[in-house]
């Protein structure tokens, strides 16, 4: 396993300095940290708002690359935005990948977690690893959009795409050490 | 029902994060984390400050004002979740996520008991003055707030 603790490699490379980010959260600071962890990816934000409001005001005339919104905010919440954006057949935008973050998801608004249409929602505490990992994911992450009643998003089924947390190459290499570590113990099985 | 299936387009993230150019993973987490590091100060007084709020915050005087209040404990314990959480301040996140779960469960147009906001904050005053190898005292301030969740969550109402 990598230094990363997780599933990227630290010798992969990655190129996301062309990204039109936009970052929404209601707090200055949780903003301020998302945009640093984001500027050490070599993701410069284009675009940081405190509100859904503001956001959807930018939205609806400048495409955006990604975009990666906190879960609890005050008037409309981060569900709502993103549940509008996929509705909103707003271009390009309305499948733009999304990146959710949340401190803490209330029960009254599991439903809309998983209905608004988001690619991921990483809970905190997360490292940045794990959201690079995320950003990562969301970006290679070919799932088709469904239509279904008033759902439109990606499918929420990980049929045919890895499940996140696993990189191709890694489950390999642990596939073919089961796999030798099975050949090696057989013998010995059989001779006790 | 009737489901509508969309073809993806390649997203242009998908088609940049290939491109020539770019930087390792290795040194992008390592200028993340550093940048990150930089904030520290300013995310410990943030902590502070949420913790504070939640300690002088007045207990709702009539049940009209108390979706209020607990909307406003809410905040302040997401907030100290928001700046603790990248610096790995696991038990003050616990203590926080616990007064989120109990604020949650809160029924509408019921009492809420507000001893429960006070304990936490105080709870999270004393986590924060710990020494970190503190292990023990750490694990036992959690423990007496699962208790209190546990005891509260198990209740059919409050208080």
């Amino acid at each position: 396993m990598s230094a990363l603790g997780e599933t990227l490699r630290d010798s992969s490379v990655i190129n996301l300095t062309a990204a039109v980010t936009m970052v929404v959260d209601d707090s200055n600071f949780a903003l301020d940290l998302t945009t640093q962890a984001l500027l050490g990816f070599g993701i410069r934000t284009r675009y940081r708002c405190q509100s859904a409001a503001g956001a959807m005001e930018i939205l609806q005339d400048n495409p955006v690359d990604l975009l990666v919104v906190d879960c609890e905010m005050p008037d409309m919440n981060g569900y709502e935005l993103v549940r509008w954006l996929r509705g909103s057949r707003l271009g390009p935008n309305a499948f733009v990948p999304v990146v959710m973050t949340a401190a803490h998801v209330r029960r009254s608004r599991l439903s809309q977690a998983r209905d608004c249409g988001a690619s991921f929602v990483i809970s905190k505490p997360f490292s940045a690893a794990t959201l690079l990992e995320r950003i990562v994911w969301v970006a290679r992450d070919n799932r088709p959009f469904l239509e279904v009643g008033d759902y439109f998003g990606p499918d929420r089924r990980f049929r045919e795409t890895e499940p996140p947390g696993e990189e191709r190459r890694a489950s390999m290499i642990r596939r073919a050490e089961f796999e030798a570590e099975k050949s090696e113990t057989k013998p010995r099985e059989r001779q006790a | 029902m009737t489901v509508i299936t969309h073809a993806r387009r390649k997203s242009n993230l998908a088609k940049m994060i290939d491109s020539a150019g770019g930087i390792s993973v290795g040194v992008a987490l390592e200028r993340a984390r550093a940048n990150i590091e930089a904030k520290r100060a300013e995310a410990l007084a943030v902590v502070d400050g949420q913790i504070s709020a939640l300690e002088h915050m007045a207990a709702p005087t009539s049940l009209q004002d108390t979706a209020a209040r607990l909307d406003e404990a809410y905040r302040a314990a997401n907030a100290v979740i928001d700046a603790a959480a990248p610096f790995d301040l696991i038990d003050l996140c616990r203590a926080a996520m616990g007064l989120c779960d109990l604020i949650d469960a809160a029924r509408p147009g019921q009492a809420f008991d507000w001893r429960i906001v006070t304990v936490h904050a105080r709870s999270m005053r004393l986590l924060q003055s710990l020494p970190v190898e503190a292990d023990e005292a750490r694990a036992q301030v959690l423990d007496s707030l699962r208790l209190v969740a546990d005891r509260k969550l198990a209740a059919p109402s409050q208080p």
